[in-house]
Formats: C-alpha cells, structure tokens, sequence
C-alpha cells in the first residue's frame, strides 16, 4: 500500500483510484459480479478530467465510492483517496456532486438550497450570503434566490445543483451525466457556461458520461471504459486551449476517432 | 330523538349560561394536551423505527399490541392510577392515539426519498440537519394526517374519560344528562362539541396544511 502513497504525494493529485475493484454478490446463485475490474486514474488540482463509457458500465458507482456514498471494503481490491488543500487536523475533503437529477429540497428557496450545502460543510454563517450571490451569478442565476425550486425549468434546477456544489469551493466536483436529463439545446448551453465557470472557478472536476462530443468538448483528461469487462482501455489528453468551440475541427477530429476506439473495442467483444 | 330544532334551542339554552364555556375550554386544554404529546412521542417513535434497524425490530410488535389493546381498558386502568386528577384522560388519550402516530409516521419513513439523503450525507450533513431539512419536510404529509386522527379519536377518548373519570369537563355533562334521562341536552353538549371539533379541524389544521405546502405552488414574483 505505500507504493501507491508515494506515486501519488508526487503530484498536486486532488484524487488517487488506484486498481479499484468492486463487486455485488448476486442474490440469486451466491456469484459475483464484478461492477468495476481494477480502476486507476488521477485527477490533479484544476483538471477537468472525464470518464466515458457505455450505460451501465459502473461510471456512476465509482463516483459514489468517491463520494462516499457506495461502501467499498478493502478486501474487495484497491483503494480510492481524496486529497485536500486545507490540511487541518482532523479536517476532511470537500466534496462537491452534481447529479443526474438536480436532487434540490424543494421545499427550500434557491438560497435555503445552497446555505443547506454550506452548514453541512460548517462554512462560518457570515460567509453565507456572499457564497450564494456569488455562485448564484457564475451559474447565470442572480436573482432567484427567494425563488422556489418547482418554479424553475429543469436546466435552471440543474443551475442551482451546481451553484450549491460550487459554493462549498470544493475539493473535488463529481458531475454524474449532468446535463442527459436536459433537452438538447439547454444542454449544449449548459456545457457553454460550464465551460465559462471552469476558466472563472477552476474546480477540479470528475465528470461521468455517455457522450463523446461532451467528454471531449470539456475535457483535459479523458478515461474511456468498457462494460465488461468494466475496465478503463484507453486515456487521452486534450491539448486544446479554453474557450473551446464544438465545431473546432481538433475536438471534432478527436470526438471521431474516440468513437472509433469505442467501435472497435465494442466490436472485439462481439 | 329530539328534533334537529329542539336541538338548535337545548344549545342556544347550553351555551347561554357562561359556565358552559369554562366545562369546553377544561375539555379542550385536556384533547390538546394529550394530542400534542401523542404528536410528540410517535413522531420521534416513528421516526427513530424508521431510521434504526434495532429500534424497529424491537417496537414493530409492541406497537401492534398497544394498538389492538381495547381502549376502554386504558380508560378503567387511568382511572385505577390517576383517580380523579387530570393526569386520567390525558394518559388514556395518549396511550390510545400515539401508535397510530407512531404508524402513521413510520410508514411516511419509507417515503422518503434515499436520493435526497445521499446528496445530504455526500455535503456531509449532521444527523440533526438531515432530520430537520431533509426527512422533516418530507414526512409533513404524514405528519398532518397523523394530527388529523390525533385530534378526532382525541376528543372522543377524553369525553369518555371525563365520563368515567375526573368528573369535570364536556364528559362528565354528558353523562349527568343521560343519568337524567335528557337525551336533548346530552345532544346539546355532544352536538356542539362535534362541531366545534370539526371547525378547529378546517380553520387550525387545513389552513396551516395548505400554508406548508406553500412551495408546492408558489407562483414566480
């Protein structure tokens, strides 16, 4: 186990999934199923980096095994760390996560929705108002804060989800296909201003989806997996400066010859 | 049977003698009392069967029993214990309501949606502001409805306890007039307090329902 704190004290890494594997016993026969088959990636501070696969892959289970909300016991193989920037004794990650759902109390204002966020993660009372405009306009929300969340249009809602994750200036932003609930157009808008946040912000993301355009439009890493085997077969990097344009013919290219990696792999299984 | 007339004029007789009002309001401090301990106990009941594996397995038959146990044994036996002090209808009131809240309330427990309390516990959020802002406000529909069957099997515990019991209050009226054979003042009393129940259910309850859920609707300013 010490190999892998020292690889990882290397970098300035923000996560560390290291040979990760997971598995369900089947109710039925007392067999296993294998969700996710040996993970390693790296996420460093400020990096965008994107995990694409298939449905039902395992992409979402090993967000929450980062999240903290899957168990993942030790004798199931490897390790997943998350590093943070405050070391105080004691003190543990922030993590931010945005999902597929905006996952909003509705029974909350939009503010009462972030401040929720903010006293779970102990953030001083005082600071509470200046983290909610704040974030409230990066998202393009100013405004709405004694708005009720059902009054809002999905892509709104979603707005909020990602304000209320930005706002605890986290460690590390888990986005699970955030934007494959939203129509088309809303969520190639969304992408834009995310895009927007990133330069603004700089949070360091792990971003989970099916879609190869969106992976490599916002991407600096790309981690592309197989469903079975749940492995991750390739990594690519995108060396294309911020803001990025979905036409530009690098992203476009790229997005082409991910899709043909995918086929192929695909292919091999059949 | 006295008329619904007769009635209306043996009421305007009950009500026109101002000690009328202190026998309803000894009544009333008596059915919230007990309804605002019901209320207090089955929640917290209920909402601990909900969260703890052990506590539910534990109270799941317990509170069958309690709940199968004939009422008017818990009124004898409060009267056995407390005698005549107030201490009589309320107990009664409570040992017969509080399981249905408690039921009422664990049942709404499996409402509740687990995606919520993922994104609460993923922020970290304490036990105590996930009860208050993430469980709570779910639960308030079971909540309502809870008070609702607190307060109508509350004020039919408490006349029957009066009856039996402390001798004061809308019960121990009830039973003079029927020891007197006078149906229509029996029917006076019961009537109007029947109606004064049922206002306290549309004006307090209903109104203060429809503003909780305020969020449901709220429109865009």
């Amino acid at each position: 186990m010490n190999i892998q704190t020292e690889s990882v004290a290397a970098a300035n890494t923000v996560v560390a999934v290291n040979n990760l594997t997971k598995k369900f016993n089947l109710p039925m026969n007392g067999g296993e199923f294998v969700v996710l088959d040996s993970i390693s990636l790296n996420v460093n501070e400020g990096q965008f980096a994107a995990i694409v696969g298939p449905s039902g892959c395992g992409k979402s289970t090993l967000l929450n095994i980062i999240a903290g909300i899957e168990t993942h016991e030790s004798h199931e193989g490897g390790s997943v760390e998350v590093f943070h920037k405050s070391a105080e004794a004691g003190s543990t990650p922030r993590i931010g996560y945005v999902f597929q759902n905006a996952r909003l109390l509705n029974w909350l204002t939009v503010e009462g929705n972030i401040q929720f966020a903010l006293e779970s993660q102990q953030f001083p009372r005082e600071r509470w108002r200046e983290q909610v405009t704040k974030y409230l306009e990066m998202v393009g929300l100013e405004g709405q804060e004694k708005n009720f969340p059902l009054n809002l249009s999905g892509g709104m809602q979603q707005r909020v989800a990602i304000a209320r994750a930005l706002a605890i200036e986290p460690d590390i932003l888990l986005m699970d296909e955030p934007f494959s609930h939203l129509d088309e157009i809303t969520a190639r808008k969304m992408r834009f201003d995310l895009m927007e946040i990133l330069m603004r912000a700089k949070p360091t993301i792990l971003f989970v989806t099916h879609d190869l355009g969106e992976a490599v439009f916002l991407s600096d890493e790309i981690y592309m997996m197989s469903a079975k085997p749940a492995r991750i077969f390739k990594e690519i990097s995108v060396d294309v400066p911020r803001p990025r344009k979905p036409e530009d013919p690098v992203i476009f290219d790229l997005e082409k010859e991910l899709v043909r990696e995918f086929f192929s792999v695909l292919d091999a299984q059949d | 049977m006295p008329g619904p007339l007769v009635l209306l004029d043996r009421m305007i007789m009950v009500y026109g003698d101002p000690a009328a009002y202190l026998v309803v309001w000894v009544t009333i401090v008596r059915i919230l009392e007990g309804v605002v301990i019901c209320m207090l106990i089955g929640t917290a009941l209920g909402l601990l069967m909900g969260l703890e594996r052990n506590i539910e397995a534990f109270f799941d038959s317990w509170i069958m029993v309690l709940l199968t146990f004939p009422a008017i044994c818990w009124a004898f036996l409060s009267v056995l214990w407390f005698g005549l002090s107030d201490i009589g209808p309320i107990l009664t009131i409570v040992l017969i309501v509080f399981p249905f809240v408690t039921m009422n309330i664990w049942e709404g427990t499996k409402a509740v949606e687990k995606d919520l309390v993922d994104m609460a516990t993923v922020y970290k959020a304490s036990r105590s502001l996930i009860i208050r802002k993430v469980l709570i406000p779910q639960l308030m529909p079971f909540i309502f409805s809870a008070l609702r069957i607190a307060l109508s099997l509350s004020w039919k515990i408490a006349l029957v306890g009066e009856a039996f019991g402390v001798g004061t209050g809308v019960g121990q009226q009830l039973i003079y007039w029927f020891e007197d054979t006078r149906v229509d003042m029996m029917l006076a009393w019961g009537v109007s307090f029947m109606i004064l129940m049922v206002a306290i259910d549309l004006l307090v309850f209903r109104v203060w329902e429809k503003r909780t859920f305020a969020w449901r609707h709220k429109i865009a300013s």
